[in-house]
């Protein structure tokens, strides 16, 4: 097992959410089944009491768990340097059969979480809670997420093998892998860019009609055109290659880890654009998420045009 | 109006100790009434004055203030509630011992981020009200009894509160003292604020301006 300060730190971590994680899984199962805030029994009294303990304690899983994804990212990127063939996370990802899902789930649950803490932050709002039992009821379900990624976590770093040679992210994600990751990158850059600005396009035009479940369902599609875009298209401008397509290289010193400030933007830009559509809050606040998501899907856009845009500036040819 | 609806209130400390402070209490306040509590130590009457300043939650049962259910409110809406409505007065005063008068009553004005200009109005108004104002710079702690007690019920009535409550507030005054507070009593009765008095001060029991007096035994009305 690979036990570098950093995965020390993780799986610590893991274990103390892991704990808390159950003892608050127990407590929302009995609120979930039990809520009834029009009653006045002494049952009722004791359940309040305890979804205040239980959502503080979800919420303080979740306000950790969410920035400890970019942690997670930060120490593959790490621990590459301890493993033979691995220039980047992408090597550290590929090295056991989990890495992959568990960058997938790790996504997912990041949107979850999230939204798991912009509703209960909706819910502190009301004098009647209309949301504390739609909150147990989605941490119901994120608890199993939580407990599958905890455990694939543990077991991905447990499987992996610092005597083993890896492939590096030039061979993963190299358009003659024979990988699904691979198809990506023999689609057309023009589609792809027609696809991506469309998209942008779209969201723009949803935010000026206000047209929150439509400007939710793009921002949706944003998330995943952005993704293929980025690791078709506007990662070979960042490393000025137009055969590399790591989407973990550009998190690294000699990109100025850009790619944190791509994944942040691209993150909150599609998280608000999809709370927009999927909480019910006032005017006021939708009207904001619709403000936070626009600025930083602009940001992301614009940051990504920034590169192929320069590097024509300065070569006088596109890759 | 303060309704309190079929109230009981266990502290439980352990499943071994168990106290019933309230048992099936129910209880009607209207508006602008002098009320007093009156029973012994231990009877359940401060019970009674945190769950209307909603300090406390009901064991069963349910407190309504103004048609609204101030039980069922969580800490952040109890909290507004209270500043809002309710100015308490206690046994002890409660004030910060090492700041002036003018600072202990201003303090609840804080969260309201009210403008200088305001907050001075006001504070003139209440420590007028209650023959403060020539004490203001003075230390809490080098104060009377009296006069703390005094501090007391102007910090508790800066807001404008509708309802005031009062623990045991002559219990560390003598008769005098506590004749003059009756008189600030008195007075904030005919700005039509609803006053209940937690006490067993005999004093209380027979005012004119008193408008009921409940007797509380071991967490039962009588």
């Amino acid at each position: 097992m690979l036990l570098s300060p950093e995965v020390l730190a993780l799986l610590i971590l893991n274990v103390i959410f892991f704990l808390f994680a159950i003892i608050a899984f127990i407590l929302s199962v009995k609120i979930f089944l039990k809520w009834d805030l029009n009653s006045t029994s002494q049952a009722q009294y004791k359940l309040e009491k305890q979804s205040f303990l239980t959502a503080t304690i979800i919420k303080y899983i979740f306000i950790i768990k969410v920035p400890l994804f970019l942690f997670f990212i930060f120490t593959l990127d790490k621990i590459s340097g301890l493993l033979t063939g691995a220039m980047c996370a992408a090597g550290v990802v590929n090295a056991t059969s989990y890495g992959t899902y568990l960058i997938l789930l790790k996504i997912l649950n990041l949107y979850l979480f999230a939204y798991w803490l912009a509703l209960h932050n909706e819910d502190m709002k009301h004098e009647h809670q209309p949301y504390t039992k739609m909150k147990f009821g989605i941490f119901i379900a994120a608890f199993f997420l939580l407990m599958t990624e905890i455990i694939l976590e543990g077991v991905m770093f447990k499987a992996i093998d610092i005597e083993k040679v890896v492939d590096c992210c030039g061979a993963i994600y190299s358009s003659s892998a024979n990988s699904y990751i691979s198809v990506i990158f023999r689609l057309k850059a023009s589609l792809l860019l027609v696809l991506f600005y469309g998209n942008f396009l779209l969201i723009v035009i949803f935010y000026f009609l206000k047209k929150r479940y439509i400007f939710a369902l793009s921002n949706a599609f944003f998330i995943i055109i952005s993704l293929i875009t980025l690791i078709s298209f506007f990662g070979t401008y960042i490393y000025q290659l137009p055969t590399h397509h790591c989407p973990f290289c550009f998190l690294q010193k000699d990109y100025y880890y850009i790619g944190y400030f791509i994944y942040i933007f691209l993150f909150i830009g599609t998280f608000y654009g999809l709370l927009s559509g999927f909480l019910r809050t006032s005017e006021k606040e939708i009207s904001k998420n619709y403000k936070i998501a626009l600025l930083f899907n602009f940001l992301y856009v614009i940051l990504l045009t920034s590169y192929p845009i320069l590097f024509y500036i300065k070569n006088g040819v596109w890759l | 109006m303060i309704e309190l609806k079929h109230i009981t209130k266990i502290y439980e400390l352990n499943r071994a100790d168990r106290v019933v402070a309230l048992n099936d209490v129910s209880l009607s306040i209207k508006e602008g009434v002098v009320l007093v509590l009156k029973g012994a130590s231990g009877s359940g009457k401060s019970s009674i004055l945190s769950l209307i300043a909603a300090l406390s939650k009901p064991t069963s049962g349910e407190v309504i203030v103004d048609g609204k259910k101030i039980s069922k409110l969580s800490d952040n809406f109890a909290s507004v509630y209270r500043r809002d409505n309710i100015g308490f007065v206690f046994q002890k005063y409660n004030l910060i011992p090492n700041l002036s008068v003018r600072d202990n009553i201003l303090l609840p004005l804080v969260p309201l981020n009210l403008d200088a200009k305001d907050a001075e109005e006001k504070l003139a108004l209440v420590m007028e009200m209650f023959h403060i104002a020539h004490k203001a710079n003075a230390i809490v702690k080098n104060l009377s009894g009296g006069e703390q007690q005094r501090v007391a019920i102007a910090r508790a009535n800066i807001n404008n509160p509708k309802i005031i409550l009062a623990d045991e507030p002559t219990a560390n005054l003598d008769e005098k003292l506590s004749l003059s507070f009756i008189e600030i009593l008195k007075e904030l009765k005919s700005l039509n604020k609803t006053i209940v008095i937690a006490t067993h001060d005999p004093l209380f029991f027979n005012l004119d301006f008193v408008d009921s007096v409940v007797e509380i035994h071991n967490g039962i009305v009588r």
